[in-house]
């Protein structure tokens, strides 16, 4: 099914590569707990998990996962590469050689997401923005992304996800890029440093993740001869059924997103995107997969920094 | 007005004028977070003619976090608490998407109804009582569906359906032949055979001399 010749738009990049370790959010990982004293601090009297129901272990777990990743915003502002190299120093050596290697080909800056399993969603949803302040012709831009945009709701609505379900946060995402040409009140329109706090208040930040979500989600199912067969369980992965992968996985806050979603994201709206694999496995470079769906396969690509389990934003330093 | 209320009213707007739903939505005090859902049993299972009703709580963070759920309705039930109504079903824990909304959520709670889940139950006793004997399981969620949710009772049984008692036997899911055999009529009884799962096949393998023991604990 995989290379039958009936899909030949499916790229070779919704594969996952196979020597890519499997882990997750190493840059989040949680503290060891010691159990009793957490248990305390979640007013649970017992200290035996036993003769706590289904429902109160899932509370706990999503209170210590609260808990447990304060200080980091959801998305941070612009740090140097070097700040990475510090999380290495007593790891494998070829990922301190891949960040050099970076820095030389001039991603000298990386702006960082919280390990929250929404981040490739919140990163590209916060690239793509930018890519629009930052463009030379703003009001074309913004003007193309909106009518794009527009389009989107057809293809939500033909997935039969209800209208009451996704306009506001329809509304707040395109609300955020009409101000990037349209003053606010006080006459300001966004710019870079308004968008970082835009995309740090979780109200509107989690509405574009999850419009970006519900987006991907339809143009999986209404493409599902392109995307069946490269469709598994985030943690098994076995094969899983399509539909329930979108409504499971996709559609979910919270849970990771592969090569699948990133090739259906970026068909969605139409965007060239570079993903660069700072996983250790080369030491002399670092892989870069591409996705290339604008209509000018020549338009600058929104970079992606992935560690296996997360992802962050890559920037050159401008010219 | 915050995102969360803006979106609570439209999905009780949108509740009330979908006339073919069977599913209804009501305020239950001031707050537009705390509401009361309720859905008639569905046809053809043992909750069939009861009328349901669900306490739901909106958290802060809806419609991103799931809302919260439990029957009001005692509901005999893998998959519900016999004593406190909690639900174990995925979308309302981690499979919780902001796709769903109140009223696709209830529906999804009536079709638990339909196709309980005993291997991954919220009530540990109730699912053995499924899995040892269907039959037996059955007529006790028809007689609480009867007793709790104004259910019709049970079919072609006479004189059974007056319903103006409680059978404690019949909502414990054990026979009154099974519980007669120990004779002192009282609640501790029917508790000690209903921890031992004194159903169906069962009963085979539990000696009195089992049954004594468990009643002096």
């Amino acid at each position: 099914m995989a290379d039958t010749p009936k899909t030949p738009s499916t790229p070779q990049n919704l594969r996952r590569p196979k020597e890519l370790p499997l882990d997750s959010d190493a840059e989040d990982e949680l503290p060891p707990l010691e159990l009793p004293s957490a248990n305390g601090l979640l007013n649970f009297d017992s200290d035996d998990f036993s003769n706590l129901t289904p429902a109160q272990i899932y509370e706990m777990n999503q209170k210590l996962l609260n808990d447990s990743v304060p200080t980091r915003p959801l998305i941070d502002i612009l740090a140097p590469m070097s700040t990475l190299l510090s999380e290495y120093e007593n790891g494998s050596p070829s990922f301190l050689k891949q960040i050099d290697w970076l820095i030389k080909q001039g991603f000298d800056r990386v702006r960082r997401t919280r390990g929250d399993g929404d981040c490739f969603y919140r990163s590209l949803g916060f690239a793509y923005v930018e890519s629009l302040i930052n463009s030379q012709d703003r009001e074309f831009a913004v003007a193309s992304s909106l009518s794009m945009l527009s389009s989107t709701k057809d293809t939500l609505d033909k997935a039969g996800i209800e209208r009451l379900v996704y306009e506001d946060f329809y509304d707040e995402f395109t609300f955020l890029i009409e101000s990037i040409t349209r003053p606010d009140p006080q006459g300001l329109v966004l710019n870079s440093d308004r968008l970082l706090s835009a995309f740090q208040s979780p109200e509107t930040s989690n509405a574009i993740v999850i419009y970006l979500r519900f987006l991907t989600s339809a143009q999986i199912r209404l493409n599902r001869e392109d995307f069946e067969g490269f469709v598994v369980h985030p943690d098994t992965k076995d094969p899983m059924d399509l539909d329930s992968f979108c409504a499971n996985v996709v559609q979910a806050m919270g849970k990771e997103a592969d090569n699948v979603e990133i090739e259906a994201l970026c068909r969605a709206l139409q965007l060239n995107v570079d993903v660069a694999y700072l996983n250790g496995v080369r030491e002399d470079g670092v892989d870069f997969i591409t996705f290339r769906n604008d209509s000018n396969s020549q338009a600058p690509p929104l970079i992606l920094l992935y560690r296996p389990g997360h992802y962050d934003i890559l920037a050159k330093h401008s010219t | 007005m915050d995102a969360r209320l803006r979106r609570v009213n439209k999905e009780i707007a949108d509740c009330k004028n979908d006339k073919t739903s069977q599913i209804k939505i009501e305020l239950i005090d001031e707050s537009p977070f705390h509401l009361k859902g309720s859905f008639p049993g569905p046809e053809g299972t043992p909750y069939e003619g009861g009328y349901f009703e669900v306490d739901i709580v909106i958290p802060e963070s809806y419609p991103f976090q799931p809302v919260k759920m439990k029957f009001i309705t005692k509901v005999y039930h893998p998959n519900v608490s016999s004593a406190s109504g909690a639900i174990c079903l995925d979308i309302l824990k981690d499979a919780w998407s902001p796709v769903l909304t109140l009223k696709s959520t209830l529906i999804s709670l009536q079709s638990l109804l339909c196709s309980p889940e005993p291997n991954d139950p919220q009530d540990a006793e109730v699912a053995k009582h499924y899995m040892t004997s269907k039959s037996s399981f059955d007529d006790t969620a028809v007689y609480w569906t009867q007793v709790y949710a104004g259910g019709p009772g049970p079919k072609d049984k006479k004189g059974k359906g007056s319903g103006k008692e409680r059978d404690e036997v019949a909502i414990a899911g054990l026979e009154k032949a099974h519980v007669d055999r120990f004779e002192q009529w009282d609640s501790k009884e029917i508790d000690a055979l209903r921890r031992l799962n004194y159903r169906g096949p069962n009963i085979a393998q539990i000696s009195d001399d089992r049954v004594v023991e468990e009643l002096l604990k």
